[in-house]
């Protein structure tokens, strides 16, 4: 009951906070928030429930950025077109790597992984001609919901908050459907779960293709919304270890992790720059120092990750009530 | 084929370099199983030590070697005391992240200190060329490559020949067995951690004058030495030592024939076929268990 209530006051302010606060630095976080909890929410899928820890998951997202920026400069296209088309392809890359990399485990899958996504950072960043190359591409601004340009930054808001219910609902409703089970079986012991007659392969890989294909849907998302596509930052490795480090902390293969993760992890990161920024220039690399320091000690302390910490804190509650 | 030479030579140095940052990884993995993502990260150290060293005291890497030894010993030794201790039985998600975490730790605890600056090192005889018949190279490289193969090979001999080295494959073989005869694992793991990082260390102290100095200077080469290290087998030292050959002759081959631009393609396309085709390694089955092979 917890996790409802949980989630319900999370997409609640998530709602609400718009129609009181107006500051854009406030909304801009809010939006940054949502939309890293929905990359993480995504990645849950391969790394939490279908126990693929990938570490290359910046491949898709960087696919999605790509395609929406690459559609609009070089063939004209509405942004939702270049949704559509990085959904596919990253659904197809992820369905590829899926299926390859079936037989790895643990740290190899991690390393395979790695190595995927820093092969199309050195296409991106490469091949001039059509990427602009490691130059990035700005994505052009052209106001209106056919090609998802809103200056507003409430639009924005409430737009990413949808996404991002979405893909938390999915994630609830796969944690009691057949197919979550399965997986559930598949992560904790697949050669038990092969032996019940459960088509592990099938699942992983699509668990992961879906994970892919959502995780590119945020990355055009995230391309539209900054209108800038840098692919050393897309597709670095960095931006991979940050989706996944959400979701640890916030709980793996829980729906509501990610997004509490998020919130701490882009609070702590806000907080940080608006700290150190001022000081001195380069400090700024330091929340990411804290932020390794943090995985470190949580994955090792509370590798349940804070929303499966309050759910057996609540649950203990409750027995002391009772009794 | 007037390049051969060339393309020989030049494979058997880089191949001795990748085999000094392969081995402290095999070394590491062979006997923790952990893998340790951070790996490059202290090849990044190394490479800034040289630097400082060279920049603020004028000394050149080749003697600042002798200190990186018992300097990246002692950091490995506090390394695996405060993060790797806690995890040596934990899950391989945990191992992951804790290692990544000590890398993002490393690399922007670097960039903090010194900011994302390439820097160089450069001795005077970064610029010398020797030649050999059709065949031409730096002088650096063959004196990097001389150093890793007398690492390599002491280190080989450590393990095969004293008691330490015995006891530490004992323990790869059966930590459990190794306990039950009076081995204190928990020692043995970080001697293990400690030999691979002032492997690593060495490593990056012999590479600076050949390539920049930057806060992450050492992804790309912790992700070639995992190629190396699949492909040598897992905890394999002689394999280490051939699949380093193996890469570097690819990478020497491959940019020869596509350009160096596109070389990094090459050999991550590589440990994707690596990977997939043969994750046990070329040469034998060691370490097959843990990666589901």
């Amino acid at each position: 009951m917890t996790r409802h209530a949980l989630a319900l006051a999370f997409f609640a302010a998530a709602a609400v906070m718009p129609l009181v606060i107006h500051d854009a630095y406030f909304l801009d976080s809010l939006v940054v928030i949502l939309i890293w909890g929905a990359v993480s929410a995504a990645w849950n899928l391969a790394g939490g429930y279908a126990g693929q820890v990938s570490l290359g998951h910046s491949a898709f997202f960087g696919i999605g950025a790509y395609a929406a920026a690459l559609l609009a400069t070089r063939f004209n296209q509405s942004a939702w077109i270049g949704m559509l088309a990085g959904a596919v392809v990253a659904t197809a890359a992820g369905l590829v790597i899926g299926y390859l990399s079936n037989r790895l485990k643990g740290p190899y899958f991690a390393l395979a992984t790695i190595a995927f996504s820093q092969v199309l950072l050195i296409i991106a960043s490469r091949w001039r001609a059509f990427t602009s190359g490691s130059e990035g591409i700005p994505v052009p601004f052209r106001p209106g919901f056919a090609t998802l340009g809103f200056a507003s930054k409430t639009v924005w808001v409430y737009l990413v908050l949808a996404l991002a219910l979405a893909i938390y609902l999915a994630e609830r409703y796969l944690e009691v459907s057949r197919m979550g089970y399965r997986l559930a079986g598949v992560r904790e012991d697949e050669d038990a779960a092969e032996a019940l007659g459960i088509p592990t392969r099938r699942l992983k890989v699509a668990a992961i293709a879906l994970s892919a294909a959502l995780t590119s849907v945020c990355g055009t998302l995230w391309a539209q919304y900054v209108g800038f596509v840098d692919p050393f930052y897309v597709f670095s490795v960095d931006l991979s270890v940050r989706f996944a480090l959400n979701a640890i902390i916030g709980g793996l293969g829980s729906a509501m992790g990610p997004f509490v993760g998020s919130l701490l992890i882009t609070t702590l990161e806000t907080y940080l720059r608006a700290t150190f920024s001022g000081i001195h220039g380069s400090l700024i690399g330091i929340y990411l120092v804290i932020y390794g320091a943090l995985l470190i000690v949580l994955v090792r302390f509370v590798p349940q990750g804070v929303v499966g910490w309050l759910g057996a804190r609540a649950r203990r509650l409750g027995r002391h009530a009772r009794a | 084929m007037a390049a051969l030479p060339q393309l020989l030579v030049s494979t058997v140095l880089l191949g001795g370099i990748y085999a000094l940052i392969a081995v402290g990884l095999t070394l590491i993995f062979g006997i923790m199983r952990v893998v340790n993502f951070a790996h490059g990260e202290f090849l990044m150290l190394g490479m800034y030590l040289a630097f400082w060293t060279f920049t603020l005291w004028g000394l050149d890497p080749y003697v600042t070697l002798w200190v990186a030894v018992p300097l990246f010993f002692v950091v490995g030794l506090a390394v695996y005391a405060i993060v790797i201790r806690g995890v040596v039985r934990a899950s391989h998600n945990v191992q992951i992240f804790t290692t990544v975490g000590l890398s993002t730790i490393l690399q922007n605890g670097a960039l903090v200190l010194w900011t994302g600056d390439f820097r160089f090192v450069r001795p005077w005889y970064a610029a010398v060329v020797l030649r050999v018949g059709d065949a031409a190279f730096n002088l650096s490289q063959v004196v990097a490559f001389a150093v890793a193969v007398l690492f390599t090979v002491a280190l080989f001999a450590f393990m095969r020949w004293t008691h330490a080295g015995r006891v530490m494959r004992a323990t790869a073989q059966d930590a459990e067995a190794a306990t039950l005869m009076g081995i204190d694992t928990d020692r043995v793991y970080r001697l293990a951690f400690a030999i691979g990082i002032a492997c690593v260390g060495v490593a990056g102290v012999l590479v600076s004058p050949l390539y920049s100095v930057y806060p992450t200077a050492g992804l790309q080469f912790v992700l070639l030495a995992y190629v190396v290290v699949v492909l040598g087998g897992l905890g394999d030292m002689v394999g280490a030592l051939l699949g380093s050959l193996i890469v570097a002759g690819v990478e020497v081959v491959g940019s020869y024939a596509f350009g160096s631009a596109w070389k990094e393609v090459i050999y991550f396309v590589l440990f994707i076929a690596v990977l997939l085709f043969r994750p046990a390694g070329l040469f034998g089955q060691r370490g097959a268990e843990s990666l589901g092979a």
